[in-house]
């Protein structure tokens, strides 16, 4: 075993690890190919930035390509994102041939790689048209959607939907997003590291450190959100929770997040954001670059309390995140958040800023119960939520579509 | 039988279940009823194993997601105590599927107002598919036995301790069924484990039941 699964073994538990690698053994010698929009920055990219070498450690011929687009194409996916997403407004002609033309043009480019692939994971729409473009394709393919598509906007659904009903199964986190579609839709919940920057135990020098250097006084409770700065993660619904709370309980909020290459919107939400906070010396702003991960790490481990208050969420890594440095978490009761949180265990799901509040004067005031469901959090994504389990998962998948579909239960 | 030339050793394998969507969902007990027909096999199944290797709390009250959602989501408990009495380790799932539908009958018939009373939750139908492999590991000594228990990975003891109740006619879970080879010698620590209540724990916890049991059984009392 290899010192890095070695690592991982010591987290999880060797006997895990042993299961993990039998299962790897099945796809030795198959190649493997994951399609998505950005190298950094989001959820998807940081899965795939420690899945990919995970999976190499593990002897299997694993790569990862990103596609290439402009300004208009990423305005046209981020339209299809929101749209899939609920908002309403839909895709134009023009952003239609943006979107198609884009790939067309990646498709050329990653032709050789994944026509030869035997599996090809696309994450997500942006993607999506690739399957449609390699008529001469060998291997299997599988749509990864990220995003919570419970409800999405109908004509762009029916855009999205040519694209992904060739694909040989497709993933979703939670059923509730599952649209009718012709092939199997596998459940499988993402996932975090905990041997990735963002996740590994830090000092308390570094922690302290780092919140001095961000300007972040370590004086009171402090609430913390970390997600991109994008309408669905109510920022400012965030900023009602603390100043509610705050004519109770003396905190401080922290609002930190970067932006991804592939989110236009970003800097629209952060205005607003910055107009919100302005004039209260008790919240801090704070825009990160995409490769912040110890920065942010570090204001998990000084948090008290962790919120992802999303009004939509596929799921909310930054909840496991928190969930592993033993924070309770307030976070949206929606999406996959309804899965991790299990209200008064591991935290508490809230459907207003005057829910999140009184939950942030509760957890605040106290202590014992918060350290309580802090231990209980960190337990909860150690059985649940880290990247092992969400790679065993998705090997068994590509086994399981070898099968065809015969039996529900197979020896393999 | 305690001759090591014919004794057969214990192979740990290991599942992983894969859920997958159905794309049915219902808000009613009429529509639950309406569905539970047309459901596939795996459905019944995941319902009520599938909830040991996937997010869950010990604390929850009922045994399978039936019940947890009449409850739950409807607010019958009279009928949420009635679905949790069926117990899947003794019937089979088909059986199952009857006796579900038999349960949410008379329900409907006595109750109509519950027919129709929508829940704030829906009820998502989930199917599964199941591989088990070999782990490659095994272990022949009664004495090193409770500790590869221990050191089983969750899915390997579900395998062999919570799903071979199912899959075994007689009910039995694998470890008894190979500490049989052993007659007399083991037959306490056998008559302990038929006794352990699976349902009402988690997998870690169930563990350390089952692990208990071995190493009294099998280690103290020097066997």
């Amino acid at each position: 075993m290899s010192s890095i699964l070695q690592k991982y073994g010591e987290v999880i538990g060797f006997p895990a690890m042993d299961g993990l690698m039998a299962i790897a053994d099945r796809l030795r010698g198959k190649k493997i190919v994951h399609v998505n929009s950005t190298k950094a920055g989001g959820g998807v990219a940081e899965i795939l930035l420690s899945m990919v070498p995970l999976s190499r450690e593990l002897g299997l011929d694993v790569s990862w390509e990103v596609i290439e687009g402009d300004e208009a194409f990423f305005a046209c996916t981020k339209t299809l994102h929101n749209s899939l997403q609920g908002m309403s407004g839909g895709l134009s002609d023009l952003q239609g041939e943006a979107y198609m033309e884009t790939n067309r043009r990646n498709a050329e480019r990653l032709r050789p790689i994944l026509e030869e692939a035997d599996y090809v994971f696309i994450h997500d729409p942006q993607p999506a048209a690739l399957l449609n473009l390699m008529p001469e394709r060998k291997g299997k393919w599988v749509w990864r959607c990220h995003i919570d598509v419970s409800a999405p906007n109908r004509s762009v659904w029916r855009f999205v939907k040519k694209q992904v009903e060739g694909y040989d199964a497709s993933i979703f986190s939670l059923p509730d997003f599952a649209q009718p579609l012709p092939h199997p839709q596998y459940l499988i919940t993402p996932s975090i590291d905990p041997l990735s920057e963002k996740n590994i135990t830090l000092s308390r020098a570094e922690v302290v450190r780092t919140c001095e250097d961000l300007g972040v006084p370590l004086d009171k409770p402090m609430i913390l959100q970390v997600s991109r700065f994008d309408h669905f993660k109510d920022p400012l619904g965030v900023i009602e929770s603390y100043r509610i709370a705050k004519e109770h309980v003396d905190i401080r909020l922290v609002l930190a997040g970067g932006g991804a290459t592939d989110d236009p919107e970003a800097g629209e939400v952060l205005e607003r954001v910055r107009e919100a906070a302005a004039g209260d010396p008790d919240i801090s702003v704070l825009l990160l670059p995409s490769d912040a991960h110890r920065t942010i790490n570090a204001l998990q481990t000084a948090s008290d309390v962790v919120m992802q208050k999303s009004t939509k969420e596929g799921f909310g890594l930054t909840v496991s995140e928190g969930m592993w440095k033993k924070k309770p978490v307030i976070g949206g009761d929606v999406g996959g958040i309804r899965l991790q949180i299990i209200n008064r265990f591991n935290g508490f799901r809230v459907r207003s800023p005057e829910g999140a509040a009184i939950r942030i004067r509760y957890l605040l005031t106290h202590r014992w119960k918060r350290e309580r469901m802090g231990v209980n959090a960190r337990q909860y994504v150690l059985e649940n939520f880290l990247i092992t389990g969400q790679l065993r998962n998705y090997l068994s998948l590509l086994i399981s579509l070898d099968g065809g579909e015969g039996q529900w239960e197979r020896w393999i | 039988m305690d001759n090591r030339e014919t004794i057969r050793p214990f192979k740990f394998m290991e599942c992983s279940l894969l859920p997958l969507s159905t794309g049915i969902r219902v808000q009613t007990l009429r529509e639950l009823r309406a569905a539970l027909p047309s459901v596939p096999r795996s459905s019944i199944y995941y319902h009520f194993w599938g909830k040991m290797l996937r997010p869950h709390i010990a604390e929850s009250e009922y045994i399978n997601d039936f019940a947890s959602w009449v409850d739950g989501s409807l607010g019958d408990t009279e009928l949420a105590e009635a679905l949790s009495a069926i117990n899947p380790v003794t019937t089979d799932l088909g059986e199952i599927r009857s006796l579900l539908e038999d349960i949410l009958d008379g329900r409907l018939e006595e109750d109509g107002f519950m027919s129709w009373k929508k829940s704030d939750r829906e009820f998502y139908f989930i199917a599964c598919k199941k591989l088990m492999f070999d782990t490659g590991r095994e272990t022949d000594s009664l004495r090193n036995f409770p500790l590869a228990v221990k050191t089983a990975s969750r899915e390997s003891f579900f395998h062999h301790f919570l799903d071979a109740r199912r899959r075994s006619s007689e009910g039995k879970d694998d470890f008894s069924l190979w500490l049989e080879q052993f007659g007399s010698e083991t037959e306490a620590v056998r008559r302990r484990l038929e006794k352990v209540d699976s349902y009402l724990f988690s997998l870690g916890e169930l563990r350390n039941q089952i692990v208990s049991i071995l190493e009294k059984g099998l280690l103290k009392e020097g066997k």
